[in-house]
Parts: structure tokens; sequence; C-alpha cells
């Protein structure tokens, strides 16, 4: 039982440490523009097409391991490309809109949403793509316990990522404005911080991360197809609202949190069910779990509750 | 002075419905039937798919344009009606509900669905709100994907039952045609109906400022469940024709993308607007059938005019004051 | 018919916003609350309404405890409000801010007024009648058919009030009706609102216009710092020391004030804001 349990944990940190990066970007563009955006997912999927392009134009057929250093490269590159688009797709379809009616920056995200997926099905084709590992799966055993090299890159990676930008928001002096800025916008622009490149900074580093942890997404499960960005932008939404939408270590912590939540979920269900329910129903506790704390606890881990004063003035939506 | 009394009298009686309106709804209805020899059934069978989106869109347009609630996740309650006549009208479990049941059962069930997914999530701020519907919508998939028992999974349910209406079976794509073109008339008049009566005022309130809403005493959830639960039932309704039209049903069929293209039907076409949601259907439907060699474009090509759409004209394409009352007054009915 | 707020207390947190009111109200009088800015004056509203909740005490109505309602079920019971900052259903007509009222009564009806054209044109006809009845007793029914943000502030604010008497309450409560309007914007308000006295109604007015509240005021509740400070009717006040104080600081400059209107044919309007006294005459400011 405790090497099965222990199992579950190393699965559940690998899988809670995608999503909390992949939660990140999402609540760090909702902290500063109350914009869900939809196109989130398709930047996660888009990370792994990127990646993949990148090592095929690099080294020709893809395939197997590539070391740590060209891992490296590939992160930051990925990270560098999907970054850039997430801050021209900013400018050209959130920025016009900004002051408009809420409902109008949602739907141009669902318009980016249908043309990122849709230009990557037409690119590529419709069928999933293998996608290799990237590093050697071979398994280490310790007491019963399976795991690999990928899942020790993964975790530590995403970990070094959220290291980084913990350090750059609370360190440095554009990170302390783009945290400011993420907390209220009107303040900071009295303050004179530059509210455009603040956007700019936090479209630059959300969908990079996002893209990163399709990366890694793809590399764990072998796979990457042009949907796979839509049930991972509903579990990023999830892990967000898990730690506090708006709150950057409310994302990590929920990311984690989701992770845990649904492995064992979905290593028990067989269990507990006799075999009746099978473990492809393990998006579906994502789904349970936002629908729980929403209903219960909508502000989340670190998030704050909406005021009562607020509920008096007339609020949009 | 003298012709007031005539005047009382003619309206307190029984209403004189317009001669004018009467005449050019007659042509339309008679057009409409003689084009069918006229058109090829290919031809017919855009316009059912038109008609069918008509339908779809009419309703999510209750829940985005009247009650402003954005619900991301409605081809949920579409393949609910769907699967709902394949389970009750096909060999796969030997059952062989009549045409007008399966109507009813479908339209009961998406409203069942509606109120059961609406309780818990109508409560919800409007980002939230379209998440939470999108992810429904996913879960609906999931589950005819998986659940084999009931589904047979991603093979899905063939061969199911031509319907029957009254002795009138409906196996070529006119006679669904017409069934269409009359169901489209009912639904468009009972949704409009309802957009004019005092429930269609609370939505208009709600849409403004819920809160101010609630202050004159609107049970504000209620009021939104209803506009779920209406619409739901259209769309289980839609589904279980859809179903008998294609005598066939996959989760293929019911993907996210569809919730998104009858979404942009509903902005595209101008939100809360009847006559626009007709319009868009027809743009959305038509063109691609006019790019027909590029049909892995359709949907990128969706997106690009949603985005071009929401940044140029963001009411939608046809303009508030072109609504149902305009084409009434034009067709001589007003 | 009765009214009132019964020992409560508000906490924003640390905050001691209203601090154990008791205040009662009976029907066919109005009622006015003054007190600085601050004094938490539309914070009583607000509870009453069911926009805040209640950290202690009780908010009853004909013995009812409102607390233990919801919004809708406030109003329901007979609560109606305005509110500060004008909260019109803005992009629907004058006409049709009143008709969503018929809500309540008519929604048992709904599906009868989908399907059957006469019962429905009925029901309209009704809901229209009634409300343009409404408009015209504020003289608005020119503005029928406009949209409600496109009509004259003062306009707004009448509308507003039209709007809460249309559901027919037993507790009507203005928050700053007169905020922003003109002298004649406000003698008119002051006329409708002296017209809107009734057996079966209570009003209560937020205000800060003292000419306004001493003219139409049956009873006056000062509120001070989250307290009742003093109560009683126009000249009680007027002649109280501690409200004097709390407004003023300082006896003397009512006197001033006193001096400067008597023997003056012109109305000297005056405005008691957080302690300080401004007050105008004639166009010459003081």
């Amino acid at each position: 039982m405790t090497a099965f349990l222990l199992q579950q944990l190393v699965n559940a940190l690998t899988i809670g440490a995608i999503y909390a990066l992949i939660a990140l970007g999402y609540t760090m563009v909702y902290g500063v523009l109350q914009l869900l955006n939809f196109a989130h997912g398709a930047l996660f999927m888009l990370g792994a097409y990127v990646a993949f392009y990148l090592m095929a134009s690099a080294v020709g057929p893809v395939g197997g391991t590539i070391g740590i250093i060209g891992l490296t490269v590939l992160y930051f590159g990925t990270f560098a490309i999907v970054g850039a688009l997430g801050v021209g797709i900013e400018r050209v379809a959130y920025k016009p809109l900004r002051d408009s009616s809420r409902l109008a920056p949602m739907l141009s995200a669902l318009g980016m949403d249908i043309i990122l997926r849709n230009a990557v099905q037409v690119l590529v084709g419709p069928q999933p793509i293998a996608f290799p590992p990237l590093i050697d799966r071979a398994p280490h055993d310790v007491g019963g316990v399976y795991f690999n090299d990928l899942n020790i890159e993964i975790f530590i990676g995403a970990v070094l990522l959220m290291v980084l930008l913990h350090l750059f928001v609370n360190r440095t002096r554009l990170g302390i404005q783009v945290r400011a800025v993420s907390e209220s916008r009107l303040i900071s622009q009295l303050l004179g911080v530059n509210i455009d490149r603040a956007i700019s900074i936090i479209f630059f580093i959300g969908p990079g991360l996002g893209a990163v942890a399709g990366i890694m997404y793809s590399s764990y499960y072998g796979v990457m197809t042009f949907s796979m960005g839509i049930i991972m932008g509903i579990k990023a939404f999830t892990a967000a609202i898990l730690g506090g939408i708006g709150s950057i270590p409310g994302a990590m912590l929920g990311g984690f949190i989701l992770g845990i939540i649904e492995t064992f979920g979905a290593g028990f269900l067989p269990l507990l069910s006799g075999g009746a329910i099978g473990s492809e129903y393990r998006d579906i506790f994502a789904f349970a779990i936002l629908i729980i704390v929403l209903i219960f606890k909508p502000a989340g881990i670190f998030g704050e509750a909406v005021t009562e004063e607020a509920t008096v003035y007339k609020r949009d939506f | 002075m003298h012709d007031q009394p005539i005047e009382r009298l003619a309206t307190t009686r029984s209403r004189r419905l317009p001669a004018a309106g009467l005449a050019s709804t007659a042509v339309i209805v008679l057009a409409t039937i003689a084009a069918v020899p006229l058109l090829e059934t290919y031809q017919i069978r855009v316009i059912n798919d038109v008609l069918i989106y008509a339908l779809l869109a009419s309703a999510l347009n209750i829940v985005i344009g009247y009650a402003g609630l954005l619900d991301l996740g409605f081809v949920a309650f579409f393949a609910i009606g769907a699967y709902s006549y394949a389970l009750l009208d096909s060999p796969f479990f030997g059952v062989h509900l009549p045409f007008i049941a399966a109507l009813a059962l479908g339209a009961a069930f998406g409203a069942g669905a509606g109120i059961l997914l609406g309780i818990p999530v109508l409560r919800l701020r409007g980002d939230y709100l379209a998440i939470v519907t999108l992810g429904f919508g996913e879960i609906i998939r999931i589950l005819l994907n998986n659940v084999d028992a009931l589904t047979n999974g991603p093979k899905g349910i063939m061969r199911l039952y031509t319907p029957e209406l009254f002795g009138w079976t409906l196996s070529t794509p006119q006679d669904f045609y017409f069934l269409l073109l009359g169901l489209v008339a009912i639904v468009f008049t009972l949704v409009y109906r309802l957009e004019k009566s005092v429930l269609g005022l609370a939505w208009a309130a709600i849409r403004e400022d819920q809160d101010a809403a609630r202050g004159i005493g609107i049970n504000t959830t209620f009021a939104k469940l209803c506009a779920f639960s209406t619409s739901a039932s259209i769309g289980g309704l839609a589904g279980v024709i859809f179903a008998a039209y294609q005598r066939f049903v996959s989760p293929e069929s019911f993907t996210f993308d569809v919730s998104l293209l009858i979404a942009l039907i509903v902005v595209a076409g101008g939100i809360g607007n009847l006559v626009g949601v007709l319009v868009g259907a027809i743009i959305l439907v038509v063109l691609p059938e006019a790019l027909r060699g590029y049909d892995q474009y359709r949907m990128l090509i969706y997106g690009i005019v949603l985005v071009l759409i929401i940044m140029a004209r963001p009411r939608g394409i046809v303009p508030r004051r072109y609504g149902i009352e305009w084409a009434l007054r034009m067709l001589g009915w007003k | 018919m009765s009214f009132a707020f019964d020992n409560v207390s508000k906490n924003f947190g640390a905050v001691v916003a209203i601090r154990e009111v008791s205040l009662t109200f009976e029907p066919g009088r109005i009622y006015s609350i003054i007190g600085p800015n601050g004094a938490g004056k539309s914070t009583l509203i607000n509870m009453a309404a069911g926009s805040y909740s209640v950290t202690s005490g009780d908010i009853l109505l004909d013995g009812r405890r409102l607390t233990a309602l919801k919004k809708y079920q406030i109003s329901r019971a007979g609560i109606a409000r305005t509110y500060q900052n004008i909260r019109l259903f803005d992009h629907m007509t004058a006409l049709e801010n009143l008709e969503v009222c018929l809500y309540r009564e008519q929604i048992g009806h709904v599906v009868a007024e989908i399907l059957l054209p006469a019962r429905s044109r009925a029901l309209k006809a009704d809901r229209t009648a009634r409300s343009m009845e409404a408009l015209r007793r504020f003289g608005l029914e020119a503005y029928g058919e406009q949209p409600a943000t496109s009509l004259p502030y003062g306009s707004q604010k009448l509308l507003e009030i039209a709007r809460a008497i249309m559901t027919q309450p037993k507790v009507l409560m203005l928050d700053e009706p007169a905020a922003g309007l003109n002298m004649s914007e406000t003698a008119e308000l002051r006329e409708k609102l002296v017209a809107m006295r009734s057996d079966g109604l209570i009003m209560i007015v937020i205000e800060h216009d003292m000419n306004l509240v001493m003219s139409i005021s049956d009873h006056i509740y000062v509120l001070h710092q989250g307290r009742t400070l003093a109560e009683g009717s126009a000249a009680d006040i007027q002649s109280n020391k501690d409200v004097q104080e709390a407004y003023l600081g300082s006896a003397g400059e009512l006197d001033e004030i006193k001096r400067s209107v008597v023997g003056r044919q012109n109305r000297v309007r005056i405005r008691l804001d957080a302690g300080v006294v401004r007050h105008r005459s004639r166009g010459v400011s003081r």
C-alpha cells in the first residue's frame, strides 16, 4: 500500500508541477485584466508544437533524448517564441477592447483560441503526433516505487521556473511593478507605472510558462494533439481558482493540489468501484473540484472575497 | 368625430388581421413550398443545416442575448437531445418510441439538464460561468465517449429509426426541410413572445444591473434558470431532430467547436436579435459551403471572423433596430 | 404596520460603522436621517435592503426579521430604495424601467402571456397603463420611450423614485435624493415627496440638504459616528446643542447664519457637511 501511495505521489507531483505552470499564466492575466484568456490552452498546446518543430529544424528527425543542455535551450527557446506570440495577441486582440464591455475581450479571446487551434490543425494535420520523452526514461526503482528522470526533470524544471518567477515579481523593480499592476491597474497608473509594458510582460511570461508546461506534458504522455489545450485550459482555471484567482502563490499551490486530488482520485476510482469506473474519468475530477470550490469558496485559498461594498455600486457582470 | 365609435368597435371585438401582413406571409409560405422541386437535394441539405443552427442559435440567444449570460457549453444540451433519440428510437436498446414522444422527451431532458446545471452555476459571475459551462460541455462529451454501455462510446449509435409524424414518414431531406421550417417558425415566434413578456423585461433588467433587479423584487436566480432551461430544452429538441435526420450519432458531432459556432452565430449575427440569428446562421453555414474545397479552413475562418466582428461591430452584424419588429413592419403586420 | 432597527451594529472588519442603533418608524410619516458624512446613514439603508449583512441586531418589518431574507425577498416584503449613485436600467426605456417592477405580479401568468395573444395584449396594456400613470405623476411622461440614461439628471432621480414606488412598498428609503439637483429641481422633488405621503407608507430620507430636511420631515434622526445622536422634530433638532456641535463645531456660526437670514426675502441655502458650514444667498457665497 505504501508503495502504491508513494507511486501516486510521484505521479501527482509531476502532473501537479505542470498544472502549476499553466495555472500561473492564467492567473497572472486574470489578475491584471480580469480577463479569462481562453487562448491560454491553445498557447499551452502551441508550446509542444513549437518545440517539436524547433527540434526538427535543429537536429532533423525528432526522437529520443536531448540531454539537459539541449532541454534548457529548448525550453527557453520555446518560451521566448510563444511568449512573443502572447504579447502580439494581447496587442492585436485584447488591447483595443480593454475598455469595452466585459463580454467583448472574452469573445475575442475565444476567437484567438479558435484561430490558434485551427491554424495548427490546418498546418500540421488533425492526427496526434508522437512526442519524444526528451529525457532518458529508464525507471529507477526505490522500494517498489517507480519513477524516471522525466518525473524528476519536470518537477525540478517547473519548480525552478516558479522560483525564478517569484524572484522576479518580488525582488526586481520591473517585477514589482508587474505585481502592482496586477493588484490595481488604476493606482499603478497614478504612481507612474508603465501599464502597457507591465501587461506585455505578463503576456510574455504567462504564455511562456504555459508553453513550457506544454512541452513537459507532451514529453510525459508521449503525444501531442491540437485539441489538448481545451481541457488543460479548464484545469488551469480550476487550479488558479483553487489557489485564489489573481494570486501567484495561489496558482502554484492550486496546481499541485489539483494534481494530487486528480491523481489519487483517479488512482483509487477503479479500486473503489470494483473496476466499474476507470481512470478515463480523471478529467472529471478537475471539473468537480471547480464546481465545489466555486460554490463554497469562490475566493480560493489565497484569494480575496468580493467585499460587500462592491455590490452596492454597479458592477459589470 | 363620427368614425371614432366604429374604430372602438373594431378594436374591442376580435382583432382584424392586417391584409398586407397576411398576403406577404402567404407569399412567403408558398415560395418556400414551391422552392422544393426547384432546388437540388444538396441545396436542401444546406438549408436544413441552416435551419438547425438557426434553431440552436435562437435558443442560445435567450441566454446570451436576453439574459446576458455567456454559456460556452451549449452543445451539451444538443447532445443530450440527440442521444435521447438514439437510445429511444434505435436497435441499440430495441426501443421504438413515437416521434412525438421522442421530441417531447428530448425537450424535457434538455430542460432537466439545464435546471440541474443551472442551479449550482447561475450564481457565479459572468466569466466564471463561461468556463464552467465550457467544462460541462466537455464533461458530457467525455461521458459520451466513455460510458460505452449507454452510448456505445466513440463508435456511436447507428441505424436510428426513421421518424413518423401522424402518418407522415420523414425520410428525405425534403421532408425534414418542411419539419424544420415549421419548427423554426414556431420556435422563433415563441422566443420572440418570450422576449416581449414580463420575463423578457426581467432578463433585460438582470442584464443591465442584476443587483438593482433584485432590489425591485426579481428573483434573479429563478429568472436565469428560466432562461437556461428554456434554451436547453430547445437545444434538446434540436438534438432529437438532428439525430433523426442523420440516423446516426457519435461524440464527434458534439465538440467544443460546435458550442463555439452556435455562440458565434449569436454574437456575430446580432446579440439579442432573432433576425440577426437567422442572418448569422445563413452566413456561417452557407459561406463554408461556398468554400467547399477548403473545408479544413472553416473553423479557422470562423475564428478570424469572430475577432474581426468583435473589433469592428461588437454588437453583431445586424443592428438592433432591424429586429423582429422591423421584419414584421416590412411584411405589413404592423 | 411597523418598521424598526433593533439594536443594530455593523462592522466592516475592524471598522465599526454602526453602533447599536435602534430606530422606529410609523406609517404615514416622512422621516429623515441626517448626520455628517461617514456617520453611517447609507449603511443603514444598505442593511435594510439586504446589500450588507448585519453584524448584530435585527431589522424588523411588521415583526418579520429582514435579516433572514434574501435581497429580492426583502423587496417583496415591502422595502424599496433609491441609490446614491443612480442605478436605473440604463438602456431600457423609462417606461420599461417601471414596467419591469410588475414582474412580481405578472410572472405567474407568463406561460399564458406567451401562448395567448389576447392575454399578452391585456397584460402588456396593464403594464403600460400603470407605468404611464406613474410617469405622469412625476412629470416624466414625455420621456417614456427614451433610454433611461438619456434623461436629464434630475429626471433620472425622479424616475428612480418612481420605480421604487412602483413596487407598492411599505417602506421607501431614499438615499440623498436631492444630491446634484439645483434649486428648482429640489423644489420639484420636495413637492413630489410631500405628495407621496400616504397612510400605508413609511418614507425615510437620507439627506444633506437641510432646507429640504427641515421642511418635509415629521421626525428626524441624527446619526453621528455610527450612533444615534439625537431625534425629534425639525425644531427640536435645530435647537439641539449636540447636533450643532457635531455639525458646526460651535454654536456661534449657526447664530451668524440666522442673523444673515433674518429680513431677507430670498432663501438662504445651507449645506452642513462634516463640521464645515457653507451658506449662500442670492449668489453671494460666504
